[in-house]
C-alpha cells in the first residue's frame, strides 16, 4: 500500500503506468484499476498522485492523451503510449530485470 | 514545457479539463462501489474519503508543475501590492527612506566606480606605470626625472616595452580670431605608443617627429577641432601659428583622450618643439622636472620591473656620480598614482552613505514589525487554514522585495538627479577619470543593493512572523496580540542600532567639519581681500630673450600702475596657491656643507618690488626690494622666516649669501637683504616651508601673475589690465583670471566637497534615527495606552507620565550612543589622513555628536510623550 509516488521506488509508478499502457490507451481511473488489479491489490494510488504521474509523463512526451467516450458513454481522457514512451518502456524493463538479477544474486550468495 | 506554457496563460480551460477528469475519475469509482451494492450517496462519500476531495487532488496535480512556483508567485506579488496600496503612509515612508538612502549610494558609488573601479580608457592599463625619481638623502620625496637620465633609461631598461616622458605648457594660439591659449601637453613621441590610442583622423607623432631639428608637428583634440575648426576633415596637413611659430596638423585625437595627470588637454606637440627643450633642459645638469609613464612588456611584473630599474639607477649613480647620486627611481601602477588621496576620502563617503541606507533599512524593519504584530491575527488565521511556515515567509519577504524594487526606482531617479547636481562640484582632478555617469555597472549596483537592503528589513519581521502563537493569536484582540517580547526587543535594538550607526556618521561628519573650519581659517600669511589675479604668458618664440620679459614686465606694471586706482599692481611666478610651486635646491656661501641628509631645498619666487606691500606679507628684517634691485644691479634675495629660523639658528641672516638659481643659472650668489613672514604656498593644510624670493628683474619669467589690490569693482580692473597688455601686444592673451578669495576657495574645493557631502549624510543618518526612535516610541506608548490611564487614574501627574516615557526614549539613546562611541572610536583611524588640526578621537567633536542625538532622539520622543499625558484614563479603561 503505497499513498504517494514517493514510497514507491523512484520512478516506478511511472513505469507501471507505462506498462500499463502498452498493450491499449485507457482513461485515469481504467489504469488505477488496473494496476490494482494487476499488483493483486498492494499498488493503490489515489487521485492526486496519479495525475502528477500523468502529467509528468506527458510532459516528458512519453504519453498522450485524447478525449474520448467510454464503454458507458461518458466523457474520458484517454492515454496512449507515444513511441518514445514505448522506447523508454523497454529500455527500464530490460534494466529493472537487470538489476533485480542482480540484487537477487547478491542476496543468494550470501 | 509546453503544456506547463499553456497552463499557465490558459489557466482557465486546463483547470477546467482538469475538474473534469478528476471528477470523472471519482464518478466511475462511485459507479464501481455501486456496482458492489452501495447506495451513490455512500459510494460518492467512501469514493471521497479513499481519494480526498476534487479541490485538494487538484491542487496536488497542479503545484507539481513548475508553473505552480510563477502562479503562486504571482499571487503573492499582486497580494503584496494590495497590501501596500492599501497602506499608502506606509509605503511612501518606507520607499521615500529607500529611495534616499539608494539613491544617495548610487551617486557616489557612481562617482567611486568612475575613479577606483573602472579601468582607465586605455588597453591594458594595467601595464601602465607611472616612473618618479626620489632622492631621501636631499629630502625630495617624488620629483621628475632628469631629461639626461630619460634618454638613459630609454636605452637602459629592459622591463618596459616604451617609456615617455611628458610636460605641459600653455602655448599661444594666433591668427584665428582673438588670440588664445591652449592647454598644450608636451611628449616624447613614445607617449602614444604607451597609451595605444588610435587618431580619430590622421596619424600620432612617430620617433622621427621627436628628433631635434625636425620639423614642428602639432595634433589637435577632437573638441578643439570641432570648437575652432568647425571639424574640418581638410584641417590634416595645414598649419596653426603656436607661440608666433608655425605648426602643421598631423592629427586629430579623439574626445575624451588624455595623456595622465593633466585636467585640461587642447593639443599635443613633440617634446622637441617645446619652445624651452633647445635650450637648458636638455644639457647636463638638467633639472628633475619631466614625470615618466611606461609600458611594462608582456608578462613583466612591477617588482621586476622595479628591480630592472634599481640596476639602472645604481649604474647612472656610478657613471654620473655629480648628478645621479642618491637618485632612485619609485615605480608606481597609472592608476594607483593618479587616485592618490581621493581613495581614501572617496571611500569613507561610501562607508558613510553605507551607514545612512543600514539605518533606513533599520527603519523600515521596524515599521514592518509594527505592522506584522498588527497583522499577526492574519498569519495566525493563515497558519490555522493550513498556509506553511516557509509560505507565510516567502509573502513577507516578497513585500519586501516589492518595496526595495520600488525604493531602487525612485533611488536611480534621485542618483540620475544626484550625479547631475554633484558633477559641478566634483573636484577638477577628478574630471581626468572621464564622465561619472549611471551605466550598467552602477545600475546593477543600485539593483544588488536594493535586494540586499530588502532581505535585510525584510527578513526579521518575516523570521519573526512565524513563531506567533497560534490560538493566543487568534484569540486575542487585533492591536495588541503578538505584541511578545521578542519582538519589542527587536525594536528597541533597531531603534538603538540607528542611533548607534548614526553617531558613527555624525561623529565623522563632526570631524571632517571641524576640519574644515580649522583649515579655512588657517592664516596663508597673505591678504586675500580685494585682490585679483590675472596671467600673461609671453610666446616664447617671439619674446625669445630674458631682457625681453624683463622689459614687458615693467612696461605692463608701469602701464597698469598709471591708471586711477590700481597703484598697487605687482606681479609674481609662482603666485602662492594659484600656481603650485617651484622647489629648488641652495647652498649657504661661505659655510660647512650641511650635513647629510638634510633638505637643503626651499620654494622659489620671483616677484616685483610692490609685491610684498600688495600681498600684505609682513617684512621682519632688512628692507624688501627696489627699483635699484635691477638686472645689471647686485644679485639680491629676500628669505622667509623659517629658511632664517631653520639654517640661521640665533644668527643675523642680512648679509649672509645663499646660492641657488632657477636653471640653467643654478649657480648664483645672493645677498640677503630681507625676511619676510611665512606664506602657505602649496596648499592650506601643508605648514609653510622655507622660501626664498628674488627680484622679478634679475631673474625673469616669460610668463607672470599680475596681482593687483584695487577697491575698484573687479570688471574693470580686469578691462585695464587686458587694455594696459593689448596696448603693448595685442596678440596677447589675459588667461587665469580669478579673485584672490576665489583661488583660496578653490584650493579647498575638494575638502569642502567631502565635508558637505559627509555632513548632508550625518543629517540624513540623525533624521533617520530620530524618525526609528519616534516609531518605537509612539508604539510603545499605543500599546500601553491602557496602563497609562491606570497610572493616571491612580494619580500619576502628566510630568510623571512624560518623563516615564522620556526615560524609555534615553534608555534606548544611551544604549545606542554608548554602541555607537565604540564603533566610532574604532572606525575614525579610517579618517586620519583627512582630519587636519583635529584628532581622530577628538573628545569635543564625539561629545558633542552625542549631546546632538540626544537632543533629536529626545525631540523625538517628546511627541509621543505629550501624548501619553493626554491619555484620558476613561477611555483607556474601557479600551477593550
Amino acid at each position: 500500500m503505497a499513498d504517494k509516488p514517493g514510497d514507491l521506488v523512484q520512478g516506478t509508478l511511472d513505469m507501471l503506468i507505462l506498462k500499463t499502457l502498452a498493450l491499449e490507451s485507457m482513461h485515469g481511473y481504467g489504469i488505477a484499476v488496473r494496476l490494482e488489479q494487476l499488483s493483486k491489490g498492494v499498488f493503490r494510488l489515489n487521485a492526486g498522485s496519479l495525475f502528477v504521474a500523468f502529467q509528468r509523463l506527458q510532459r516528458a512526451g512519453l504519453i498522450r492523451s485524447e478525449w474520448k467516450a467510454t464503454e458507458n458513454s461518458r466523457r474520458a481522457k484517454y492515454y496512449a503510449l507515444t513511441e518514445q514512451g514505448r522506447k523508454r518502456l523497454n529500455n527500464e524493463t530490460r534494466e529493472w530485470g537487470r538489476q533485480v538479477a542482480a540484487i537477487a544474486r547478491i542476496l543468494e550468495a550470501s | 514545457m509546453a503544456s506547463g506554457l499553456r497552463s499557465l496563460f490558459r489557466k482557465e480551460q486546463v483547470s477546467q479539463e482538469l475538474d473534469e477528469e478528476l471528477s470523472g475519475f471519482l464518478e466511475m469509482a462511485a459507479e464501481e462501489k455501486m456496482k458492489q451494492g452501495m447506495s451513490r450517496k455512500d459510494a460518492l462519500r467512501a469514493v471521497r474519503l479513499e481519494e480526498g476531495t476534487v479541490e485538494v487532488a487538484k491542487e496536488v496535480v497542479r503545484s507539481a508543475g513548475w508553473e505552480f512556483f510563477l502562479e503562486t508567485y504571482w499571487q503573492d506579488l499582486r497580494f503584496a501590492a494590495r497590501m501596500l496600496r492599501k497602506n499608502p503612509g506606509f509605503t511612501a515612508v518606507a520607499v521615500l527612506t529607500l529611495a534616499v538612502g539608494i539613491g544617495a549610494n548610487t551617486a557616489i558609488f557612481s562617482v567611486v566606480y568612475a575613479v577606483l573601479l573602472r579601468p582607465l580608457p586605455y588597453q591594458n592599463p594595467g601595464q601602465l606605470v607611472t616612473m618618479f625619481e626620489s632622492n631621501l638623502q636631499k629630502g625630495i620625496k617624488e620629483a621628475g626625472c632628469s631629461y639626461v637620465d630619460f634618454t638613459a633609461w630609454q636605452e637602459q631598461n629592459r622591463t618596459f616595452s616604451f617609456i615617455a616622458g611628458e610636460a605641459f605648457h600653455a602655448l599661444t594660439f594666433t591668427g584665428r580670431g582673438e588670440p588664445s591659449e591652449l592647454a598644450t601637453v608636451v611628449v616624447t613621441p613614445q607617449m602614444f605608443s604607451i597609451l595605444q590610442t588610435q587618431a580619430l583622423l590622421g596619424r600620432t607623432f612617430s620617433p622621427e617627429d621627436g628628433v631635434r631639428g625636425a620639423a614642428p608637428v602639432v595634433i589637435l583634440s577632437e573638441t578643439l577641432w570641432l570648437s575652432r575648426f568647425g571639424s574640418d576633415p581638410k584641417i590634416i596637413g595645414s598649419a596653426i601659428t603656436l607661440d608666433q611659430r608655425s605648426f602643421t596638423i598631423i592629427g586629430i585625437m579623439p574626445a575624451g583622450f588624455r595623456v595622465p595627470f593633466f585636467t585640461k588637454q587642447d593639443i599635443w606637440i613633440p617634446l622637441a618643439q617645446d619652445p624651452l627643450f633647445s635650450g637648458w633642459i636638455a644639457q647636463p645638469p638638467s633639472p628633475h622636472w619631466l614625470p615618466v609613464i611606461g609600458r611594462l612588456k608582456q608578462g613583466v611584473s612591477l617588482a621586476q620591473a622595479q628591480a630592472d630599474m634599481d640596476s639602472v639607477s645604481s649604474n647612472l649613480a656610478k657613471e654620473f656620480p655629480a648628478e645621479d647620486t642618491g637618485w632612485t627611481i619609485r615605480l608606481t601602477p597609472l592608476q594607483q598614482e593618479l587616485v592618490g588621496d581621493v581613495r581614501s576620502a572617496l571611500l569613507v563617503l561610501l562607508g558613510a552613505v553605507g551607514l545612512v541606507l543600514l539605518i533606513g533599512c533599520a527603519n523600515i524593519a521596524n515599521l514592518l514589525l509594527a505592522r506584522a504584530t498588527s497583522r499577526a491575527r492574519e498569519m495566525a488565521l493563515r497558519q490555522a487554514l493550513g498556509a506553511e511556515r516557509g509560505r507565510i515567509v516567502r509573502q513577507l519577504l516578497t513585500e519586501s522585495a516589492v518595496l526595495g524594487l520600488l525604493g531602487a526606482i525612485a533611488g536611480i531617479l534621485l542618483a540620475f538627479w544626484c550625479v547631475h547636481a554633484i558633477t559641478p562640484f566634483l573636484p577638477s582632478g577628478l574630471a581626468q577619470f572621464g564622465a561619472v555617469r549611471l551605466d550598467g555597472w552602477v545600475l546593477g549596483f543600485a539593483l544588488a543593493l536594493s535586494l540586499v537592503s530588502s532581505l535585510g528589513f525584510g527578513l526579521a519581521p518575516a523570521l519573526l512572523s512565524g513563531d506567533a502563537h497560534l490560538e493566543a493569536n487568534l484569540r486575542e484582540g487585533a492591536a495588541r496580540s503578538g505584541e511578545g517580547g521578542r519582538r519589542s526587543r527587536a525594536r528597541n535594538f533597531l531603534a538603538a542600532s540607528e542611533l548607534a550607526l548614526a553617531l558613527v556618521v555624525v561623529v565623522a561628519a563632526g570631524l571632517l567639519l571641524r576640519s574644515f573650519i580649522i583649515l579655512t581659517s588657517v592664516n596663508p600669511g597673505f591678504n586675500v581681500e580685494h585682490i585679483l589675479k590675472a596671467r600673461i604668458s609671453l610666446p616664447r618664440f617671439q619674446y625669445s630673450t630674458p631682457q625681453q620679459w624683463t622689459a614687458f614686465a615693467s612696461e605692463l606694471l608701469d602701464r597698469i600702475q598709471a591708471q586711477p586706482g590700481l597703484k598697487d599692481s605687482a606681479n609674481a611666478a609662482p603666485l602662492p596657491l594659484a600656481d603650485g610651486s617651484i622647489n629648488l635646491p641652495f647652498s649657504i656661501a661661505d659655510s660647512p656643507p650641511l650635513p647629510p641628509g638634510t633638505p637643503n631645498t626651499a620654494d622659489y619666487v620671483a616677484v616685483s618690488p610692490n609685491y610684498f606691500r600688495v600681498m600684505g606679507i609682513p617684512l621682519l628684517h632688512g628692507r624688501t626690494f627696489n627699483s635699484d634691485d635691477s638686472p645689471s644691479g647686485r644679485r639680491v634675495a629676500l628669505i622667509n622666516e623659517t629658511l632664517a629660523q631653520f639654517y640661521f639658528p640665533n644668527q643675523n641672516p642680512l648679509g649672509k649669501r645663499l646660492v641657488f638659481g632657477f636653471p640653467p643659472n643654478t649657480n648664483v650668489s645672493r645677498e640677503i637683504v630681507g625676511v619676510v613672514g611665512d606664506v602657505r604656498d602649496i596648499s592650506l593644510h601643508q605648514a609653510p616651508g622655507p622660501m626664498m624670493y628674488v627680484p622679478f628683474a634679475q631673474e625673469p619669467f616669460w610668463g607672470a601673475d599680475v596681482v593687483v589690490k584695487s577697491a575698484l569693482p573687479p570688471s574693470s580692473v580686469v578691462s585695464s589690465i587686458r587694455q594696459a597688455a593689448w596696448s603693448i601686444d595685442k596678440n596677447l592673451p589675459l588667461t587665469d583670471i580669478a579673485s584672490m578669495p576665489d583661488v583660496l576657495e578653490s584650493s579647498v574645493a575638494q575638502p569642502r566637497f567631502r565635508t558637505w557631502l559627509i555632513g548632508l549624510f550625518g543629517v540624513l543618518a540623525a533624521l533617520l534615527a530620530a524618525a526609528g526612535i519616534f516609531g518605537v516610541i509612539s508604539y510603545s506608548v499605543s500599546c500601553r495606552t491602557q496602563e497609562i490611564g491606570i497610572r493616571v487614574a491612580l494619580g500619576a501627574s502628566s510630568q510623571t507620565i512624560r518623563s516615564m516615557v522620556l526615560r524609555e526614549g534615553l534608555k534606548i539613546a544611551g544604549a545606542g550612543l554608548g554602541a555607537g562611541s565604540i564603533a566610532a572610536l574604532g572606525l575614525v583611524r579610517f579618517l586620519k589622513s583627512q582630519l587636519f588640526g583635529v584628532g581622530a578621537a577628538d573628545p569635543l567633536t564625539f561629545f558633542g555628536a552625542a549631546a546632538l542625538l540626544v537632543i533629536v532622539a529626545l525631540a523625538a520622543c517628546y511627541i509621543p510623550a505629550r501624548r501619553a499625558t493626554r491619555v484620558d484614563p476613561m477611555v483607556a479603561l474601557r479600551h477593550e
